[in-house]
């Protein structure tokens, strides 16, 4: 199984840079997905390490072969890197049968007939669609679709998986059966999966590594849960989780002191590290707030939003807004004032670079 | 790509290469001088089939009858003025006409001078013609179009004098092809300013009024006269369709200026149709000072021709009686040669000479400023 | 060392990209169209231009005082600023005003009628709508002058024009139109409206059946009224449609001479186009002024259309989604709209052929009596006693008229392929390579034949074929037919291109599908209607062309419209409307086979 490289690869169109000096390695087996808003360049990435887009510059290797160099004037075509690649739109022929559509592929790598067909049918089992097989794209519904664009990608035996937002056309119940489905897929092919999503929800249930990426930058390349905890800036902090993250304006004190939102409390790193007089921006997720009967602190109640499973409170706080949730079948009346202490952890981010300074604990001063 | 790029390069190669031309002008030199044997031995000798442009649709049924007179292959193309003119300029090699027959001498006198055609005239004919008829060009034969007007009601326009079709109550009654569209038309309009024309046209105004014509803001008479005529002249498409138009029972009251021999369509109601001219003979009078007016139709060779020999002996037929015979037979087409006999109940060409507007190519081209003045008053 | 070391990296990095650029079809198709289209449709213009700054042999020497090939800007000069006699006026001036008249309201008629058509049809529970749509594309397939001549002749009376003879209306009904219905601004307007409404028709149908009909539905929840929403949310989406129509119909109605010649002469209307016909010959340096001006107006059209479209401009892809047409109820206005547009229809498309159909049986014109018919002039094997001279057999056994007709299939079928073929491979390259420069050039340079009037473009094929032996004839033909309908090619096949989402090619790219075969086994079966509009267009419009080729045609009598001329010049009418008859009939039976066979038609058309 191969590793994939990417060094110093940028790409450009005319004067607006789509991809700035991107290095990524991709380990073998990884699902690894690039996370971003749209038009940040992830889906750029994906089609230049499959060939389907000529980076400006750098070079990209897949396993040992170096598939694209700018310098050295290297640029297979996307059929000799031996890859798969799973549409947004499915990108079905419409004029082809189920099974045409998986096995046009393999007719034009020249396979016998009779392999063909084997193939054609292990897959249709493989991904439950055996009864379509004679139907049109147009005579499917979205999911019966998408597994069979996931069987005609698989078809030809790649070694690595690309999939650009291959979920966002399904509705949500789909959508999650499918990320089931794909999870498992992973594991049963054994392959390189690299996955192109803008829902941090998908990155972080399905990825061993998430790749966060803003306006063609590289942001933070760690696996899900350890970017979730330590994230590397606002950006990557606000692009994961769901509700988002707290950032409340602030001043650190060379003594560690804190004020932010008309609040004073000490902060205290887990690593030592010296932070110095500066502006912060407290970063503390909707978990770490907890409402209670007790606690230092008094909030008034906003809104709620309760799904069942957990509640999402919006609460008043002098002249801050801060979003906490609470998990289990609780509501609270609006305009009612409610107690709440910081629990666990709290970023802090320098208010100018907005990269992270440090994790530490929160403790309220009077 | 190099498949393109070697077929770009064949292109470019082939863009270079202009094909050498015959040298026709001697040829036409030498058959000058030629019996009428020695050009059947060397127009046999010639290859390919024998190219002929011509404004007259009849030439067909020439060309097919010379064509089977000498055995030789033919393609007759009728086309109109600007597109023979057009095709003299640009089409070479086999497809290029060996011969034209074409009208609107002024224009014929400026292809002469850019090189394009050639006169040929044959030494059987050198004799029997006028010299204005073979120099700077042989004429084979004069066309008219004549004032024919419709004869049922009671308002018959049946004019003794051009000038009545200048009064008020002719106004859009009188019907013409528009003179931008053919040329032979604006060249008869230009004629009428000539002093010759225009002096006697002021001379039937003098008869018509009683009076001495006013020429106000005209030069002479005969702009006055193209002016007001225009005034009152509907265009019509073509000859074919005013002389339709003007027979038809319900055009009472029209009368119209086209080509004669139109009267032989058998989409024409003739009986409904008088011709001024006609008319005016039979009750000894005449239109004054012109029952209509002639142009001639040239033959000529093509400078680029590649069977000149046959343009010639081709040339040679047409000038025959033989030759001439698909437009002789009927009314409306004269040969130069008064030895032709005309078609019973017709003029002969001397009288037409008389009683029509001839065009003068020299004064055509030397006041083309006066179209100016005639499209300014086809104008509303 | 290291300097070397530099040199060679910045060397292999060009060698790449020069090579990955030439990997890409698109590319190569777009380089290859560049450079043709340079030379068949750059080359043409620069001609052009060049000839309103040259002294021609003949007049203008006279005239200009200059010899023969000088430089001079006499022409321009005498155009547009010859105050004597009225010269510029009466020679451009109110031609040019009148062009515009024309064309605007030509326009203006093809997009509210062909535009209304295609709403009811699309979008409404109309009876009759294969009819419908069918029928409407009949006035597009005759050459337009029919529908010219057939006006006249149905609404003529004594009291106008000619004063000489009364139409049908007048005849039958009693009815006198009066003579700005029958001559003019007016009528010249609304042949070519109706002429070209198929456009609108084509172009807006497309548009309107791609539509989403959710946008509609999303209106009528809010109770919105059925007219505000046709106004506030159907017009605005169809709207680049409508400025394609428009910039369509204004550039065709603009170099139209022949409706303005029959409906304009009488009452002394004259356009550009007939204006220009008449100076060719003896002052052509006017004559391509004209025609500049004409292609300039054309490209003002083509500028506005691109800042009004722009880049908003939205595509339906193909992806599998479909979506729902709801059709607007009608209600009690079903029948009569029905009644009424099948009337309409009938007037414009059917009863032209009708009365192609009786002139061309009856002797003497005007009396339709069945005494005065006969089908001689069909299937007559000797018409001496009819005619005096000429061919003598009637047209169905005139073996000119098949070869004839032959000549002109030929023609038409082989132009279309080559101008189709083109024209996909166009789309195909404009639309992979959307934005750049290269692909805006070529697309520019595909479209612009489409602005060069038919008679100027001929007229400079031919004098650029005069320098290269072997280009004559038949080839010369297909060449002038590919390159002058290339735009309707391109365009047909940039929609169908724009209309497919880029995924369906690359997923069979990462395959290693080879190009070709993607074209043939997937781009083009997917696109098929679409596509074949492109080869369509072409062959209908070459059928019925005259004007380009007329200068072309190795004799007269090669192809079927020029041999028409030849009739309608020697009074033939009868000839004359059988061979129109004729021309119509074929093109109908081709679009019927195309249709049977693959499903698509002309009325699918130019794309949405």
């Amino acid at each position: 199984m191969p590793e994939i490289f990417l060094k110093n690869v940028s790409k450009h169109y005319g004067k607006v840079v789509a991809v700035d000096r991107l290095n990524l390695q991709i380990l073998s087996n990884a699902f690894l997905t690039l996370l971003g808003p749209s038009g940040c360049g992830k889906t750029t990435i994906l089609r230049m390490i499959a060939g389907l887009e000529t980076p400006t510059e750098g070079q990209i290797t897949i396993g040992n072969k170096v598939v694209f160099d700018a310098d050295q004037g290297i640029n297979l075509p996307p059929n000799k890197r031996d890859v798969g690649f799973l549409f947004q739109n499915y990108a079905l022929w419409p004029h082809m049968t189920v099974y045409q559509n998986i096995a046009f592929g393999l007719e034009n790598l020249k396979w016998e007939k009779d392999e063909i067909r084997d193939k054609v049918k292990a897959l249709l089992k493989m991904l439950r669609i055996e009864p379509y097989e004679n139907r049109y794209p147009s005579e499917l519904s979205g999911g019966q679709q998408q597994r069979v664009a996931i069987a005609r990608t698989l078809a030809p035996g790649p070694k690595v998986l690309f999939m650009d937002e291959p979920l966002s056309n399904l509705d949500s119940k789909l959508r999650m059966e499918m990320r089931a489905e794909l999870k498992r897929l992973h594991r049963d092919t054994d392959s390189t999966i690299v996955y192109v999503t803008h829902d941090q929800q998908e990155a972080m249930t399905l990825s061993t590594m998430v790749c966060v990426i803003d306006k063609g930058r590289l942001q933070q390349y760690a696996p899900p849960l350890p970017m979730y905890n330590n994230p590397a800036n606002v950006f990557v902090a606000d692009f994961l989780g769901n509700p988002a993250m707290n950032f409340i304006d602030g001043h650190l004190t060379e003594a560690g002191e804190l004020t932010f939102g008309g609040l004073r409390a000490r902060f205290e790193p887990f690593n030592a590290v010296t932070l110095g007089e500066r502006d912060v921006i407290v970063g503390i997720r909707p978990e770490h707030i907890r409402i209670g009967a007790e606690g230092p602190l008094e909030g008034t109640v906003y809104s709620t939003l309760p799904s069942g499973m957990e509640t999402t409170v919006k609460m008043n706080v002098n002249d801050i807004s801060l979003t906490s949730v609470v998990f289990g079948d609780v509501d609270f009346p609006v305009d009612r004032k409610v107690r709440f202490s910081f629990n666990k952890a709290a970023v802090l981010f320098d208010k100018e670079s907005g990269k992270a300074l440090a994790r530490g604990t929160l403790t309220m001063m009077e | 790509m190099r498949r393109i790029l070697s077929l770009m390069l064949s292109l470019a190669i082939l863009l270079c290469a202009v094909p050498a031309l015959a040298d026709v002008a001697a040829d036409v030199e030498a058959g000058q001088s030629m019996t009428h044997d020695e050009l059947v031995e060397k127009a046999l000798a010639e290859t390919g089939t024998f190219v002929v442009y011509g404004n007259t649709s009849r030439i067909e049924t020439a060309a097919e009858e010379f064509g089977a007179l000498y055995d030789i292959p033919f393609e007759p193309n009728n086309l109109k003025d600007q597109e023979i003119y057009e095709k003299l300029r640009y089409v070479t090699g086999n497809d290029a006409a060996d011969m034209v027959m074409i009208q609107d001498g002024a224009q014929l006198t400026d292809a002469i001078d850019e090189g394009l055609v050639l006169n040929f005239v044959p030494g059987s004919v050198a004799d029997a013609l006028d010299e204005s008829d073979q120099q700077p060009a042989l004429v084979h034969q004069y066309i008219n179009k004549l004032f024919i007007y419709n004869n049922l009601g009671d308002n018959v326009p049946a004019i003794h004098n051009v000038w009545e079709l200048t009064a008020p109550e002719m106004k859009g009654r009188v019907i013409f092809k528009n003179p931008e569209n053919e040329k032979v038309n604006m060249n008869f309009l230009v004629m009428c300013t000539k002093d010759e024309w225009a002096d006697k046209l002021a001379e039937a105004y003098r008869e018509w009024k009683g009076e001495e014509i006013n020429l106000g803001e005209y030069q002479n008479a005969g702009y006055k006269w193209v002016a007001e005529f225009l005034d009152n002249v509907t265009f019509g498409k073509s000859d074919t369709s005013i002389a339709e138009e003007v027979s038809q029972e319900t055009a009472a009251g029209t009368i119209g200026l086209f080509v004669l021999s139109k009267l032989r369509s058998s989409s024409v109601l003739t009986d409904n149709l008088t011709v001024a001219a006609y008319d005016a003979t039979a009750n000894g009078y005449a239109v004054e000072p012109f029952a209509g007016f002639m142009y001639p139709m040239y033959t000529m060779v093509n400078t680029n021709a590649t069977r000149p020999y046959t343009a010639m002996l081709f040339i040679e037929y047409l000038m025959t009686e033989e030759g001439f015979k698909p437009w002789g037979k009927n009314i409306g087409a004269y040969s130069p040669n008064p030895a032709f006999a005309v078609n019973d109940g017709d003029l002969t060409i001397d009288v037409w000479k008389d009683a029509l507007v001839v065009e003068d190519a020299d004064y055509i081209l030397e006041s083309f400023d006066v179209e100016d003045f005639v499209l300014q008053h086809c104008q509303n | 060392m290291e300097e070397v070391k530099a040199r060679n990296v910045a060397l292999s990095r060009m060698k790449g990209r020069t090579l990955a650029w030439f990997t890409k079809p698109a590319n190569i198709i777009l380089l290859v169209f560049l450079v043709a289209l340079v030379v068949l449709t750059l080359y043409p213009l620069v001609s052009l231009l060049t000839e309103t700054v040259t002294v021609h042999a003949g007049r203008e020497t006279r005239a200009a005082h200059e010899a023969a090939g000088a430089r001079t800007l006499y022409h321009f000069e005498r155009l547009f600023a010859t105050r004597e006699n009225d010269y510029s006026r009466i020679q451009f001036y109110e031609p040019f005003v009148n062009t515009l008249t024309v064309s605007l309201a030509a326009s203006l008629i093809a997009i509210v009628f062909g535009g209304t058509v295609a709403f009811l049809e699309m979008r409404t529970n109309l009876r009759y709508i294969k009819f419908v749509s069918a029928v409407f594309t009949f006035p597009y397939i005759m050459p337009s002058w029919t529908l010219a001549l057939f006006w006249e002749n149905f609404f003529k009376n004594v009291n106008i024009g000619l004063k000489t003879s009364n139409g049908i209306m007048a005849a039958v009904f009693g009815v006198y139109m009066p003579e700005w219905f029958v001559y003019g601004a007016f009528p010249i307007a609304l042949v070519l409206g109706l002429h070209y409404a198929p456009y609108a028709f084509i172009l807006i149908g497309t548009m309107l059946r791609n539509m989403d009909a959710s946008l509609e539905e999303a209106a009528t929840i809010l109770r919105t009224g059925r007219f505000r929403i046709i106004r506030r949310i159907t017009l605005p989406v169809v709207r680049p449609a409508i400025m394609s129509t428009f910039l369509l119909v204004f550039a065709s109605s603009m170099s139209a001479y022949s409706v303005p010649v029959f409906l304009g002469s009488p009452v002394r209307y004259y356009m550009l186009s007939t204006k220009m016909k008449s100076l060719i010959d003896s002052y052509p340096g006017q004559a391509y002024i004209i025609a500049a001006v004409m292609i300039l107006m054309g490209m003002v059209i083509l500028l506005l259309n691109q800042r009004v479209t722009g880049s908003r401009r939205q595509y339906t892809t193909v992806s599998g989604k479909s979506h729902q047409i709801k059709r607007i109820d009608l209600g009690r206005a079903r029948t009569p709209l029905t009644i009424l547009l099948v009337i309409v229809l009938l007037l414009v498309a059917v009863a032209p052929l009708i009365t192609f159909a009786l002139e061309s049986v009856i002797v003497k014109a005007g009396d339709y009596t069945p005494s005065n018919m006969t089908l001689d002039f069909w299937i007559d094997t000797d018409l001496t006693k009819r005619l005096d001279q000429g061919d003598s057999t009637g047209i169905l056994l005139n073996p000119k008229v098949w070869n004839a007709l032959g000549y002109s299939l030929g023609l038409a079928l082989l132009s279309a392929f080559i101008a189709g073929t083109c024209g996909i491979l166009v789309g195909y390259g404009v639309s992979k390579r959307r934005g750049s420069k290269l692909a805006n050039a070529v697309n520019a340079m595909a479209f612009f034949p489409y602005l060069m009037p038919s008679l100027a473009f001929g007229a400079i094929y031919l004098a650029m074929s005069s320098k290269i032996p072997w280009l004559r004839g038949f080839p010369l033909l297909v060449l002038v037919g590919s390159v002058k309908y290339l735009p309707f090619a391109s365009r047909s096949g940039l929609n169908a291109m724009l209309q497919l989402s880029g995924e369906i090619e690359e997923a069979a790219v990462i395959t290693g599908v080879p190009w070709w075969k993607r074209m043939l086994k997937v781009i083009f079966p997917i696109q098929k209607a679409g596509f074949l509009s492109g080869y369509l267009v072409p062959m209908v419009s070459c059928m019925r062309e005259l004007s380009l080729f007329v200068l072309l045609v190795p004799t007269s009598n090669a192809i079927l419209t020029t041999m028409l001329m030849q009739y309608s010049e020697k009074g033939w009418a009868q000839f004359g409307n059988a061979i129109n008859l004729l021309i119509i009939i074929v093109v109908l039976l081709v679009n019927f086979i195309v249709n049977k066979l693959t499903g698509a038609s002309i009325d699918k058309g130019v794309g949405g």
